[in-house]
């Protein structure tokens, strides 16, 4: 049995990490690999811009996305295939043009059934990479706890930030605070879990 | 001992130390035998192909002539293939293509050898008024058709417009890689300017050059037959014939431990990527061709697609498809694959093999149609078309080993060399 450890703060509010401020995209690079090396996993890196590489810094695997794209665009073909191949011969059998019932059993031949195929395989890659890059990065949300940090707000502009989450097992209110200290972070704050 | 001279040091290996010369040169004289042997072997091959119809009753001059046309094309589909990349690389400014710009050059510096090819070819065709190329004996007055198309389908006409396609590839192959290596030895910025400064004007001449080549030199082998989708679908080979051609170079050199850090996975993924996306280009072409010809069901277009659906030919069908797209697509989709040279060298031999297969499709049943099957020599003869297209491969592989082999595998002074060098697919 495992108990879920529970941090709060000095007024007895659940938290959700503690964040620390860099000012270089450098500074944050070098905290990041630090972080992953101390093998924390629930943590994050919030810049004004994307930085080449951060993702290695930080031990992020590859996403699944691929995957989950791929058997979509399976998925989409075989429906299209099912679409007309039911539709031409069952549904409702018509000869078109004087052309034979192909080997396949499409109404003229299996040729007529590719562009169909092909545009549904498409489609449903399409929809699978937007709905499931959305669901892979939780979104969409509402809100979210360090949005209720003044200085977070400057991430959008000029600051660098990390948060470590205190959802991650190696977290501890002040080992956690002290290791970002001496990363070389800046305003250490714990950010209320609301 | 490696070729070091004071020509071949890079200025970039002051800052990079994977540009030291021995990294970037072959030894001296290495490939010499190789290649040697090949040109020899091709000549042979070819030799031996066009005695066939003096030694083996009922086989006819087209033959080995149109299995030779096979190579020939083949061979030309892969220089032009790489005038296509060069031109490309330098009007997009693709700076990751610095390092692997040399053996596109090294392709595309070699365009005499499939123009004399494919001019031994038409040399024959008009001496002999037509072997393949039917409509060179044929009397316009006598066939509604070609009387329509003689304006455009006449010997004189036929033979100035393949002296100036000649003339157009061999000033831009020269054009591109003089440059590139005037800027290897001066190390003077202006001759990469020059480069961008002709792709434009060179892609142009090179779009209408590769499209009717492709109509006079494959597609009137048919008189009736037409397609405006042709000039796509062999340029859809060319770009992938080269790309296959190039990969396989960089692997060969990178497993003999040349090249490192220099041409590195990252490179191989973009060039993998790259075949990936002219393989379903290809299959795209090629299927919408079929697939709007089977559709609107005209006679004058269908008649083509029917002579190459049976005797035979129709096995060509599943094998293209299988081999040429949907295997490929589903090995080159994985990105482990697209990083690994050793594999890619095996694997870019066999698409060269589907490739040679798709233009033979093309070309080859030109010959013996409307025969009596009888009259037909069948499998017993398929040796000749064997030497024949091995013949044209060989040489120009005996050549292209010993061109790779002769000078630096890198230009040495390009300006984007370090952004290349430094290259990275960050997905």
């Amino acid at each position: 049995m495992t108990t879920v450890k529970q941090f709060v703060n000095e007024k007895g509010e659940p938290i959700y990490g503690i964040m620390a401020e860099f000012a270089t995209p450098a500074a944050i690079y070098h905290a990041a690999e630090k972080l992953r090396d101390q093998g924390f996993t629930h943590w994050d890196v919030y810049a004004p811009f994307p930085i080449h590489g951060i993702d290695e810094a930080m031990g992020i695997r590859r996403t699944r996305l691929p995957l989950i794209v791929g058997s979509a665009a399976c998925v989409g073909v075989v429906a299209g295939y099912l679409l007309q191949w039911y539709g031409s011969n069952i549904g409702y059998k018509l000869v078109t043009q004087g052309k034979p019932y192909g080997e396949f059993g499409g109404a003229g031949g299996w040729e007529s059934f590719v562009p169909i195929m092909f545009e549904l395989g498409v489609l449903f890659a399409a929809f699978a990479t937007l709905i499931g890059m959305l669901a892979l990065n939780g979104l969409p949300r509402h809100h979210h706890p360090l949005l209720s940090k003044e200085r977070f707000l400057r991430v959008s502009d000029d600051r660098f930030v990390i948060c470590v989450e205190a959802a991650d097992p190696k977290f501890d209110h002040k080992a956690t605070r002290t290791l970002l200290e001496s990363l070389g972070g800046t305003h250490i704050d714990l950010v209320e879990d609301q | 001992m490696s070729q070091v001279t004071a020509e071949n040091r890079s200025p970039w290996a002051e800052k990079f130390a994977s540009m030291r010369p021995e990294n970037i040169t072959l030894p001296a004289g290495s490939g010499s035998g190789v290649g040697n042997g090949l040109i020899g072997v091709g000549a042979v091959c070819t030799g031996l192909a066009f005695a066939s119809p003096l030694i083996m009753p009922g086989v006819s001059l087209g033959h080995p002539l149109a299995s030779f046309h096979v190579g020939a094309m083949s061979v030309l589909a892969c220089c032009m293939g790489a005038i296509f990349f060069l031109l490309i690389f330098s009007l997009v400014n693709a700076g990751w293509t610095a390092t692997i710009r040399r053996q596109f050059e090294n392709i595309a510096s070699l365009i005499w050898i499939p123009i004399v090819m494919v001019g031994v070819v038409l040399a024959v065709e008009v001496i002999n008024k037509g072997v393949m190329f039917r409509w060179m004996g044929e009397n316009p007055a006598e066939n509604y058709l070609l009387g329509k198309k003689s304006p455009y389908l006449n010997i004189p006409r036929f033979v100035v417009f393949a002296v100036v396609y000649a003339a157009v590839w061999l000033a831009l192959s020269r054009l591109l890689v003089g440059y590139s290596q005037r800027l290897d030895e001066t190390g003077d910025k202006a001759y990469a300017a020059k480069i961008r400064t002709l792709a434009p004007v060179g892609m142009i001449c090179f779009a209408f050059t590769l499209a009717f080549a492709s109509f006079d030199w494959l597609m009137s082998q048919d008189i009736i037959f037409f397609s405006t989708m042709w000039p796509v679908y062999f340029l859809a080979g060319c770009a992938f014939t080269s790309l296959t051609t190039v990969v396989m170079i960089f692997a060969a050199l990178r497993l003999r431990g040349k090249l490192q850090g220099v041409v590195t996975e990252e490179h191989f993924h973009d060039l993998g990527k790259l075949l990936f996306g002219f393989t379903c280009f290809w299959a795209y072409i090629a299927f919408f061709q079929y697939f709007l010809i089977w559709y609107a069901n005209i006679p004058e277009e269908t008649a083509w697609f029917l002579a190459r659906s049976r005797d035979g030919w129709e096995h060509f069908f599943p094998i293209l498809a299988f081999g040429h797209f949907v295997i490929p697509f589903l090995i080159l989709i994985f990105r482990p694959i697209k990083r690994n040279p050793r594999f890619l060298l095996a694997f870019c031999g066999l698409l060269i093999l589907m490739q040679l297969l798709d233009v033979f499709w093309v070309v080859r049943p030109v010959v013996y149609a409307g025969q009596p099957a009888d009259k037909v020599p069948g499998i017993t003869a398929s040796w000749i078309d064997v030497v024949a297209i091995a013949g044209a491969v060989a040489i120009f592989a005996g050549f292209l080993i010993k061109k790779v082999a002769s000078g630096p595998l890198v230009p040495l002074n390009d300006p984007r060399m370090g952004e290349s060098l430094k290259h990275k697919n960050y997905v």
